[in-house]
């Protein structure tokens, strides 16, 4: 079905493809590598991630390579990688899927970032659900140990690099990179504040990288191919690459499709995923993951690149993409959403911390049709209390449904406030109980 | 730091040229130039956590609103503190807090002194629009002296970040996340910690609170004195505070003090003592062989008139007085000045003989200063801290503070020789924090200090220029160290030489560096040689006399060293000088005009002796308790029963007291105002808080009336007199700045021990410790300070009763499964001099072979202790032994 | 204790990290999987082997959701109750498994077999409605599918409906519809 061609994906689209060392070498794994270590200079390989264009694929899209230039020059001392394995975000599956399919695509790209960045250390944090994901990841580990691909002096080259599974046990702020490495440090996964960035004071205060798997598995083809081959997919020069989508939602054929980006949302919606499940049609799409706002059915022509995305108001996130059908309750759906980050509120600031608990209990009294007319301002100003005011970008994340559908279908609001004046007060709610 | 080169930035805030050193946060800079920038988790002790999101401002250039709590100032930087944006921004954090807050202020402890009222007064609107169910806590005993109160928690994690920053503790957890975060120990259990207090006061609104004083008071009704804590050698600064002269509080403010408003369990907890029920009212006199309730003339008169006609019969040599080291410096002062005028006696000692003496003597004998060169500011900032016998945090808990903020927040490298071990438990424990430890034997402390030194000399880093400067010296003591065997030496120590090598570079590496002796040293057999030998290592390692370096002896008692310096100890005049030193006499002869007497000084022991032998008749004791302190060996008692006439002025009847002819009631710290001298020698403002209790008076002026009454007048109107006084005998004596300003080594006296002075007793000082190896089966028994009490003073504090009211033998998990003794067993200790019960605590930080009982608990445990007094120094020695230890 | 029954593993798992502290979710994870629940007495072994004070434990412990404070039952079944998964009929899961094992989220069956909980999205949005038990994922349920998941895991304990390694759409799979 797809017309272009698949990178990430390719190997475990294969039929019989296991993930396995061998059938992974059979495929062309490990030949960047081969290519890299102790053939390219360390900062060449990040010059050459620079070239392709790559950004992040966890969320903010930064410069992958300009991330790795961060690191101090003449730092004497370890150095870290942490590979961001916590996929947790609403809508967003395709690391468990890159993961658990082609475990060494990654780990390809972890060792080639190890060399880049001069780390001898890397850990892959994983979020503790994923089971059988560390699993498999332990066992393509111990493949790659046996295979010289880890451990000391790595194909001869006098490199030495181990990686090692960390497991994480239930908490979405742990995908925020700072979080991730309080809790990698044996503490509760409270975002830091920044300054100083992860890059000079990281892990154990070391410098430190942080990537998601999908940016991390992208490097072995961008160092096979060339960076120049790299940038021209998509759409260039600031959206370079494949991205994979989780579509999920009132789709027929939900499920993550890897294609370049700068396809339009109608592509992605109704020519891979099959459309809408029903004859009902669109009425919501979120393009980026619960982080992101939602848009409406007048988006389906907006590119998936991160500035066309950006300029429609809303962000590309993490790539997880839902449709939803008319009939869906926008102020029910911004409710879920809310619940979700008021469940994962880390509780260090107060706007998010506060803000998240007010904002839910607002949702919920509204969505329960006991609303009262002041309620929407005072949504909109609380939400405009909390962005920009917090310490990571979970408070910027945690207002954008509500904001948008705010925005776009204030009707389902208000009717459901005036269905509250016209009915009978409900006896209240019993206090929120503990998580 | 005069090697640190000081780098300012100028900034603007609010329109005004601000210059501010480098590193400074912006808002401090605020506050320097007199704006205050609303904040709750902000606290300049702790790391910047910014949290709350309060104390933004707008920083020009820079897109978003800034927290000006974790911003540090740069060169040209443009901050605005009150723009309409920025006073938004506080409303809205405000009105987040308060929406889940409860509006329970005139219920809440902290009501008026709460950041959180203050802020809302000013910058919120009356109503609220959070029209939502309050997050509600459900409501958890907490601990019989702190109070939670965790529906008022605005989470700013200042409590937890002060227990683990500050303390070290690490007892508060933040449990839950979002809002439900609350703040507990471990699980559902009561809290079990150091009880610094420190939660207590670093919480910007009520959420916790002091149960001693909770519904008492409201914070305007209180009385308020400035006062010096009287439990340890540190001299904290606290505020007492009082209503209708009871007492309903102690704390003490961010910045007050040498404490800089950190307090310990004692400190915090324990001023209680002042208005026990026990308190004597009224003087007592003896008689048909019972203390009776009587008049002060009565009382005076008596003694009076008994002192002249046995001075009559017998001459001053058969008085001889005991002075306590809590007194004031005026009370001490009078003290030698009625026994030496009044009576005619150099007969006359104090509590500073326990331990403190050893210290001095052998500071004055190496560098010719009695007190420390350096400061508490010093400790904070030295490369290397070297710590020998002195469980620090138990002790001397703010000194310990010092010694944290060094290791942790400036990387000081930390090595201890204690006789605890690293592990972790409720309390701190310093030697976790060490870089290199040696779990040193209480008896072996001065082996491994040999060792170290040995370890300085193999590996070549005695100081070259000391070796020219001193050859002889450092041929001696090199040739000494390499007479000792490592194996010895690693026998004695537990510890490996290469570990002992280590530690030793570690210290002489460093460019500044300090070494605290403690009761460990101070108070064991050779105390002040095994000083003495430690004053050596910061000579060879050429320490010794470089700024910011320095020897510190821990006082134990709040004036340990203001005794010294008032020479209420057998060797000293006020000065101190030296009680043979011409000069000296005649100096002082020519201010009291009057000549000194001639008799020579005698030690606590001499004394005791004395009494025991006949030859002294008239004992003064003002606050000293020698029965209920030494051992049973020390035949104290048997002593005092043999006099004609025991006079004590006393704030309980103790146990010495009990034996009195006459007892007077005296004061406590809470009710006089004078001076103490703390540890590092800095002299500070007691302040009276309440009235005296029932009849009782100062020291000073019970001395002062009874010299009136034996005809030789030594009056004074008020303790400030008594201060000049001291003043026009040691010039200067108590400038009460900020911090002291500590001696420099006289390098005459320098020259004259690396010259002679140091050959005096070199062989026999660096030789190892004559094996006291344990009986199979024999435990050595330690008896040591707690941190929850202070002598047996603080045992009759009601708050530190809640935290420890009876002592508890503290076992290794390993001696403990051999005994066969579990957490809470009753144990049998016993040795040829005696028996005793007692239950068992099972302790992981009591190395093998050790069993610590505290001291404030030690009625039984003095019947098993030998007392050894020092040769040099006549320091009693009483505080291990060795015992058998059964299960019962 | 766990030190004496793991040794190995556990000084395995330190060895991995240059501070131990770092070691605490790894040892966390292995005394649940041990006892379902994570035990006072082995917050304060953990806390023991890492030097921390149990407080140190017992705060991360509250933190993430995964561990458990309290015993529960043998099998823990965790539905995603997310927007993604909700759009998909994540409720009506719910219901179907609170009318099978008559208990509701946060309840366990008398017979301690089944715990019922919600959860936040687990990262298989495009195949809900989905629940996790224990370790295992089970996506794309029906009605059908939940009684036999339960009868087998009542029965085996386990059941082959649990997801293998994910991927979807599956390729091969794509002709041989589920
Ligand atoms: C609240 C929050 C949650 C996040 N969760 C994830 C996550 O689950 N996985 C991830 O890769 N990045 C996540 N991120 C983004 C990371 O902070 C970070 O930007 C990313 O790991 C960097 O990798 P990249 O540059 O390769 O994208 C999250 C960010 C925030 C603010
Ligand atoms: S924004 Fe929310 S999640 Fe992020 S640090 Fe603040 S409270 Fe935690
Ligand atoms: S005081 Fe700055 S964020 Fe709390």
């Amino acid at each position: 079905m797809p017309t272009h061609e698949l990178i990430l994906l390719k190997n475990m689209s294969t039929p019989g493809y296991t993930g396995s060392l061998a059938d992974y070498e059979r495929a062309g794994g490990y030949q960047a590598l081969r290519k890299v270590l102790g053939k390219i200079a360390p900062a060449d390989v990040t010059e050459m991630v620079k070239k392709s264009g790559l950004r992040g694929r966890g969320g903010a899209g930064f410069p992958t390579g300009v991330k790795w230039e961060f690191l101090p020059k003449d730092y004497q001392g370890p150095r870290y990688l942490c590979c961001n394995a916590d996929e947790s975000e609403p809508g967003t599956f395709k690391d468990r899927q890159l993961m658990e399919r082609d475990p060494h695509q990654m780990l390809e790209g972890i060792v080639i970032t190890c060399y880049a960045i001069g780390a001898e250390i890397g850990y892959i944090y994983i979020r503790g659900e994923f089971v059988l994901g560390a699993q498999i990841l332990e066992r393509a580990l111990g493949e790659a140990r046996a295979a010289g691909y880890l451990g000391t002096n790595i194909l001869d080259t006098g490199f030495n690099l181990d990686v090692w599974v960390h497991r994480g046990a239930g908490a979405y702020i742990c995908g925020e990179e700072t979080a991730l490495l309080e809790s990698l440090e044996g503490k509760r996964g409270l975002p830091r504040v920044k300054p100083p960035f992860p890059a000079t004071h990281g892990l154990y205060n070391k410098p430190t990288v942080v990537n998601n798997v999908e940016t991390l598995a992208n490097l072995p083809h961008i160092l096979n191919r060339g960076p120049e081959w790299f940038a021209s997919i998509g759409s260039p020069p600031r959206s370079t690459g494949t991205r994979i989508f989780c579509v999920s939602g009132h789709v027929k054929r939900p499920g993550n499709y890897e294609v370049p980006m700068g396809i339009t949302f109608r592509e992605l919606i109704f020519d891979h995923a099959g459309g809408m499940r029903s004859d009902k049609p669109l009425k919501a799409i979120i393009p980026g993951g619960a982080s992101a706002a939602f848009f409406t059915d007048q988006h389906l022509e907006v590119k998936l690149d991160f500035e066309s995305v950006a300029q429609a108001g809303s962000m590309l996130g993490s790539g997880g993409v839902t449709v939803m059908e008319e009939g869906t309750s926008m102020v029910w759906a911004a409710l879920r959403l809310m619940e979700f980050f008021y469940h994962e509120s880390c509780g260090k600031c107060t706007p998010c911390r506060e803000g998240s608990s007010w904002l839910v209990q607002t949702l919920r009294r509204i969505m329960a049709k006991r609303g009262r007319h002041e309620d929407l301002d005072t949504l909109t100003e609380l939400c405009k209390n909390i962005v920009g005011r917090t310490i990571c970008a979970f408070g910027d994340a945690e207002v954008a449904p509500i904001l948008s559908t705010l925005q776009y279908w204030r009707h389902e609001y208000e009717e459901l406030i005036e269905a509250a004046e016209a009915a009978e007060l409900i006896t209240p709610e019993p206090a929120l109980a503990r998580h | 730091m005069a090697d640190v080169a000081i780098e300012t930035v100028t900034l603007t805030i609010d329109g005004v040229p601000v210059t501010a050193l480098k590193g400074t946060l912006v808002i401090e800079a605020a506050r320097q130039m007199g704006v205050m920038i609303p904040h709750f988790c902000y606290h300049p002790k702790l790391k910047p956590d910014a949290n709350c999101r309060m104390c933004v401002v707008e920083i020009e250039k820079v897109p978003k609103l800034q927290t000006s709590c974790s911003t540090p100032v740069a060169e040209g930087m443009v901050v605005r503190t009150a723009t309409t944006v920025v006073n938004e921004a506080h409303k809205s954090i405000l009105e987040f807090i308060l929406a889940n807050h409860p509006l329970d202020c005139p219920v809440c402890d902290q009501g008026g002194r709460c950041d959180l009222q203050d802020f809302s007064h000013e910058s919120t609107p009356t109503t609220s629009r959070f029209v939502e169910v309050k997050r509600i806590f459900q409501k958890e005993y907490f601990s019989p002296l702190i109070e939670t109160e965790m529906n008022r928690c605005v989470q700013c994690l200042r409590c937890v970040r002060y227990c683990d920053e500050v303390m070290d503790v690490k007892a508060l957890a933040p449990s839950g996340r979002g809002t439900m975060t609350e703040i507990k120990h471990f699980s559902i259990h009561e809290l079990d910690c150091e009880f610094c207090g420190g939660c207590v006061q670093i919480c910007p609104v009520g959420a916790i609170t002091s149960r001693l004083s909770m519904y008492e008071f409201r914070p305007w009704m209180l009385k308020r004195a400035d006062t010096i804590c009287t439990y340890c050698g540190d001299g904290c600064q606290i505020t007492i505070q009082t209503k209708e002269n009871e007492l309903i509080e102690v704390n003490s403010s961010h910045g007050a003090g040498r404490n800089n408003g950190d307090l310990c369990p004692r400190g915090f907890f324990g001023y209680h003592v002042s208005t026990h029920p026990d308190r004597l009212q009224h003087p007592l006199i003896r008689r048909n062989g019972a203390l009776v309730q009587t008049t002060w003339e009565e009382a005076l008169e008596f003694i009076a008139e008994t002192c002249l006609s046995l001075k009559l019969a017998h001459g001053p040599t058969a008085f001889a007085g005991l002075i306590a080291s809590r007194c004031t410096n005026e009370d001490l002062y009078v003290f030698q000045k009625f026994m030496r005028l009044v009576i005619g006696t150099n007969q006359l000692d104090s509590s500073a003989r326990y331990g403190h003496i050893n210290g001095v003597r052998a500071l004055l004998r190496v560098q010719g200063t009695h007190r420390w060169t350096i400061a508490f500011e010093d400790i904070v900032s030295a490369h290397a801290l070297l710590l020998v016998g002195t469980n620090i945090t138990e002790t001397n808990p703010i000194t310990g503070l010092k010694v944290k903020e060094a290791v942790k927040k400036r990387g000081a490298v930390l090595v201890t020789v204690e006789a605890l071990q690293p592990a972790i438990g409720t309390i701190s424990n310093i030697t976790n924090l060490a870089a290199h430890h040696v779990t040193a034997h209480p008896e072996r402390f001065g082996d491994a200090v040999l060792g170290l030194i040995k370890g300085v000399v193999e590996e070549g880093l005695v100081d070259p220029s000391l070796t020219q400067r001193a050859p002889e010296y450092v041929k001696a003591i090199s040739e000494a160290v390499r007479c000792l065997p490592w194996s010895a030496i690693e026998q004695a120590t537990g510890s490996t030489s290469s570990a002992l090598r280590a530690a030793a570079r570690a210290f002489a590496d460093a460019p500044r560096a300090v070494i605290l002796v403690g009761q460990g040293v101070l108070r064991a057999p050779g105390g002040s040689g095994v000083t003495t030998t430690l004053l050596d290592l910061l000579l060879l390692t050429g320490h010794h006399g470089r700024p910011g370096c320095g020897l510190a002896p821990l006082a134990e008692e709040n004036n340990d060293q203001g005794a010294v310096e008032m020479g209420t100890v057998a060797e000293f005049l006020p000065g101190p000088g030296d009680l043979t030193d011409q000069a000296v006499r005649e100096r002082i002869a020519g201010l009291w005009k009057e000549e000194l007497p001639q008799t020579p000084g005698r030690t606590l022991m001499e004394i005791l002796d004395d009494a025991r032998a006949g030859t002294v008749k008239v004992l003064f004791v003002v606050g000293e308790n020698p029965v209920g302190t030494l051992p049973h060996a020390a035949r104290a008692k048997e002593a005092l029963e043999r006099l004609e006439l025991l006079v004590c002025q006393e704030l309980f009847l103790t146990e010495t007291a009990a034996l009195a002819d006459v007892v007077l009631p005296a004061c406590s710290y809470a009710e006089k105002s004078g001076t103490f001298t703390n540890t590092e020698g800095h002299v500070q403002s007691v302040r009276q808080a309440i009235e005296p209790v029932g009849e009782s008076r100062p020291d000073w002026e019970i001395l002062s009336a009874l010299s009136v009454l034996l005809g030789y007048p030594i009056e004074y109107r008020e303790p400030r007199e008594i201060l000049k006084e001291i003043r026009s005998l040691i010039s200067g004596y108590g400038l009460l700045g900020p911090a002291p300003i500590p001696p420099r080594p006289d390098a005459a006296v320098v020259e004259g021990y690396l010259k002679k002075g140091f050959a005096e007793d070199v062989t026999s000082r660096y030789s190892l410790s004559s094996s006291t190896d344990r009986q199979a089966g024999n435990l050595t028994l330690v008896v040591a300070q707690s941190l929850f009490h202070s002598g047996k003073l603080s045992t009759r504090a009601k708050g530190l009763l809640e935290l420890q009211k009876a002592g508890a033998l503290a076992l290794n998990p390993a001696d403990a499964t051999l005994l066969g003794i579990a957490e809470g067993d009753q144990v049998r200790l016993s040795n040829a001099r005696g028996q005793m019960t007692t239950s068992v605590q099972v302790r992981d930080r009591v190395p093998e072979g050790q069993a610590v009982f505290p001291e404030h608990f030690d009625q039984e445990v003095r019947r098993l202790l030998s007392v050894s007094p020092d040769p040099q120094t006549g320091a009693p020695y009483f505080k291990t032994t060795q015992v058998k230890v059964e299960k019962v | 204790m766990l030190l004496e029954k793991y040794t190995d593993h556990i000084n395995e798992i330190l060895s991995r990290y240059p501070v131990r502290r770092s070691a605490l979710l790894p040892l966390l994870n292995l005394a649940q999987r041990e006892d379902g629940y994570v035990s006072e007495s082995a917050m304060k072994e953990i806390a023991r082997i890492l030097r921390l004070t149990p407080s140190q434990v017992y705060e991360v412990v509250t933190f993430y959701t995964m561990l458990n404070l309290k015993p529960i039952g043998k099998f823990h079944i965790q539905v995603c109750r997310s927007l993604m998964c909700a759009l998909v009929g994540s409720d009506t899961l719910v219901g179907w498994l609170q009318a099978r094992l008559g208990i509701r989220p946060r309840e366990t069956t008398p017979d301690r077999l089944f715990t019922l909980s919600t959860v936040e999205c687990l990262a298989s949005c495009g195949t809900g409605p989905m629940m996790q038990v224990n370790e295992e994922y089970y996506e794309q349920l029906t009605e059908e599918k939940v009684d036999r998941i339960l009868a087998d895991l009542k029965r085996d304990g386990t059941c082959s409906l649990k997801s293998g390694p994910f991927m979807f759409p599956q390729p091969e799979l794509q002709q041989v519809k589920r």
